[in-house]
């Protein structure tokens, strides 16, 4: 018994480790999208409604075309659109952010159910797993570093440039500058409207690949509702990550790993209250992020200061 | 002139004709039907649907539908309820449990129109509730579990822990149970009635704790069953027939049939003689089934599934027949007695072989 259970111990932590890193690509995604938008200093909250457009239409066209490809391409700009109507009315009508961010969040859940509605309940064939270097059936390790899909290493791959953007490129400091005094960016000469314009429509794309991810990879299914609150928990990251996008993984890699243990423990027979462990991956989450975040002059420093707020370029 | 009072003939004949047949068919019943989830091709929302067509077949052009789907319980429900009820409808079909309080709020005011709502408890004159006894269906599906299972451990992606649903994982085990006596049961709660991811990943897990046979339980959509034809292992889901999503590793599918159930409340509730009350529908009532069983199971295996699905049906045979003893080891029913259905309804325990707790 004991032996039986050291067994279940190994392959309950084999699930979560190769687990973990699917189930937060689609978070990865969109939260990394909405820090882009949130350092140009634009709050987007509709990534949940973005996340459904990119999911629907992912689906459908995926289910059409029988590509993968095509499908997150669709999915990416349905997604983008949405989000170029959201830039629209808080950057040239000057509309409350707040305000547009869920009123366009609403309008892409609504536009996902119409998409969606042939295809409801229906799937598709998920994504393949890559076999790099023909070490996916190494034990252990293979499968979690060699067999994942594409998107996957893309994520990684996006959190690295991403990091590496905002610290060291001149592209990077441009975003951070537009994002923190608007007015001196476009007094020295940058277009803050249309830099703006750029990462909103880059983090719906993003946020439209996190959602295709979901319906065409993770999943592989579509009905409405996929998305389940995943989006505002990409929301939420960015904020609890400090606009730091390591710390933004760690917090989409702990939610994400402590999402699997919960269902891990309830089948092991441990007797702790599901309700309990169902919260436990937003407690554990903010707990780590605040401990890593507890520095609060690094804090406000990060915060992009100009967020949320109306910009006029001739104000 | 001449064509004048042949057209007033017509017109005549025509209104003694409505006349003749009465009222009702002046104008077609009303027939309000509101589902939880959209309409898919599977699932619970499906199988609610199939029963209203059922009705449009038996009652034709007689009455008429007022659909909405997708409908979130609470304020949203109210204020679609209400809509309906001033459309003056018949009937009208609550397809989810968190409608009753809204429902029967509305009864009261609307003595005329007739409510049947689903999973609940409560009657009036004019409210009624229905159920299906689908621990008969998992009792039989369980059967075939026991057969197959080579690892002798189930698994169930569960939503929450109500009486329906540990009725059916008892079902479920119990059948396993009678055919591979040392066969354990892992249930996963979601918490949650509607993420399909989660449900994917509880399915995983379960899998990775060498569970071999997947219990979908009210999972509306068939994201378990088509995870479980990628991992290879079988698949019992709820409501439908799902096999086509898991073409080799569906194992049978508990079905429900509320045809019958529909009609006959349409047809009473048109006729003015509808009562408000309990349905409780099973194998016997033509309401519980089990489609789609699988092949693999070898000719003297499926006979016995068979003959427990012949005994439930006829009535001789009842799935909570004692000795059954609890997970805490307390004997709950005594050897050969039958578990009453009130406190079947109300079933607040798991038997013995369950490894997981119900979470309090």
């Amino acid at each position: 018994m004991a032996q039986q259970r050291g067994i279940n111990m190994m392959d309950t932590l084999m699930f979560i480790v190769l687990g973990t890193l699917g189930a937060t690509t689609p978070l990865l995604f969109a939260a990394l999208g909405e820090l882009v938008a949130e350092r140009s200093g634009v709050l987007n909250l509709s990534i949940e409604g973005m996340m459904a457009t990119g999911a629907a239409v992912g689906f459908a066209v995926t289910t059409l075309s029988h590509s993968h490809g095509l499908g997150f391409l669709a999915g990416a700009l349905a997604a983008a659109a949405l989000s170029l109507a959201f830039a629209m009315l808080v950057l040239v009508c000057l509309a409350n952010q707040v305000a547009a961010g869920l009123a366009i969040g609403l309008l892409g859940l609504g536009v996902s159910a119409l998409v969606g509605k042939p295809f409801e309940g229906n799937t598709v064939a998920p994504l393949s797993k890559l076999n790099i270097l023909g070490l996916a059936h190494v034990p252990t390790i293979g499968p979690i570093l060699f067999g994942q899909d594409i998107l996957v290493y893309t994520g990684v791959a996006l959190l690295a440039i991403l990091a590496w953007m905002f610290k060291r490129t001149k592209l990077g400091l441009i975003i951070r500058a537009v994002g923190e005094a608007p007015t001196a960016a476009r007094d020295i000469g940058y277009p803050v409207i249309g830099i703006r314009f750029g990462c909103v429509a880059f983090g719906g794309l993003l946020a439209g690949t996190g959602g295709a991810y979901l319906s065409t990879a993770y999943t592989a299914l579509w009905t409405e509702g996929l998305v389940a609150g995943r989006g505002w928990i990409a929301v939420a990251l960015v904020v609890f990550g400090s606009w730091i996008p390591l710390r933004i993984a760690i917090g989409a890699y702990v939610f994400a790993a402590i999402s699997l243990l919960e269902l891990s423990i309830q089948g092991l027979g441990l007797y702790i209250p599901s309700q309990f462990l169902s919260a436990l991956p937003y407690i554990v989450t903010i707990v780590v992020l605040a401990v890593i975040s507890r520095d609060t002059t690094y804090l406000r420093l990060n915060r992009p200061v100009a967020l949320g707020k109306v910009f006029r370029y001739d104000g | 002139m001449t064509k004048t009072r042949s057209l007033l003939t017509i017109a005549a004949a025509l209104a003694v004709a409505m006349f003749a047949t009465g009222s009702a068919s002046a104008q077609k019943a009303k027939i309000g039907v509101i589902y939880p989830s959209p309409i898919g091709e599977v699932g619970w929302a499906h199988e609610l649907d199939v029963g209203r067509q059922a009705i449009a077949d038996k009652l034709g052009d007689k009455v008429e539908f007022i659909k909405a789907e997708n409908i979130p319980e609470g304020p949203d429900a109210q204020r679609i309820m209400n809509q309906m009820a001033s459309e003056n409808p018949k009937l009208i079909i609550l397809g989810s449990f968190g409608y009753m309080n809204d429902g029967m709020r509305l009864a009261a005011k609307r003595p005329e129109i007739d409510f049947i709502h689903a999973s609940g408890y409560k009657t009036t004159q004019n409210f009624g509730w229905f159920l299906a006894r689908n621990y008969e269906s998992s009792y039989a599906a369980g059967i075939a579990a026991g057969y197959v299972t080579k690892t002798k451990i189930l698994g169930v992606v569960a939503a929450y822990p109500i009486p329906e649903v540990l009725a059916m994982i008892n079902g479920l085990t119990l059948g396993a149970q009678k055919v591979s006596p040392d066969v354990t049961v892992k249930v996963v709660w979601l918490n949650s009635w509607f993420d399909p991811s989660k449900s994917q990943e509880a399915a995983r897990s379960l899998v990775s704790q060498k569970a071999d046979v997947l219990y979908s339980l009210y999972q509306d959509t068939p994201e378990v069953v088509s995870l479980a034809e990628q991992l290879g292992v079988y698949v019992i889901s709820t409501s439908s027939d799902m096999s086509k999503y898991a073409p080799k590793w569906y194992l049978a599918g508990p079905h429900v049939d509320w045809s019958k159930f529909f009609v006959a409340s349409a047809e009473a509730a048109i006729a003015g003689t509808f009562k408000g009350e309990g349905y409780w529908g099973g194998m016997k009532d033509g309401c519980v089934s089990v489609v789609a069983i699988s092949h693999d199971l070898k000719p003297d295996q499926r006979k016995v599934v068979d003959d427990a699905i012949a005994a439930i049906t006829s009535g001789s045979f009842h799935p909570m027949t004692g000795p059954i003893t609890s997970q805490d080891g307390e004997l709950k029913l005594k050897p050969g007695e039958v578990m009453a259905d009130a406190s079947l309804l109300g079933i607040n325990w798991l038997v013995k072989g369950v490894e997981t707790r119900i979470p309090k």
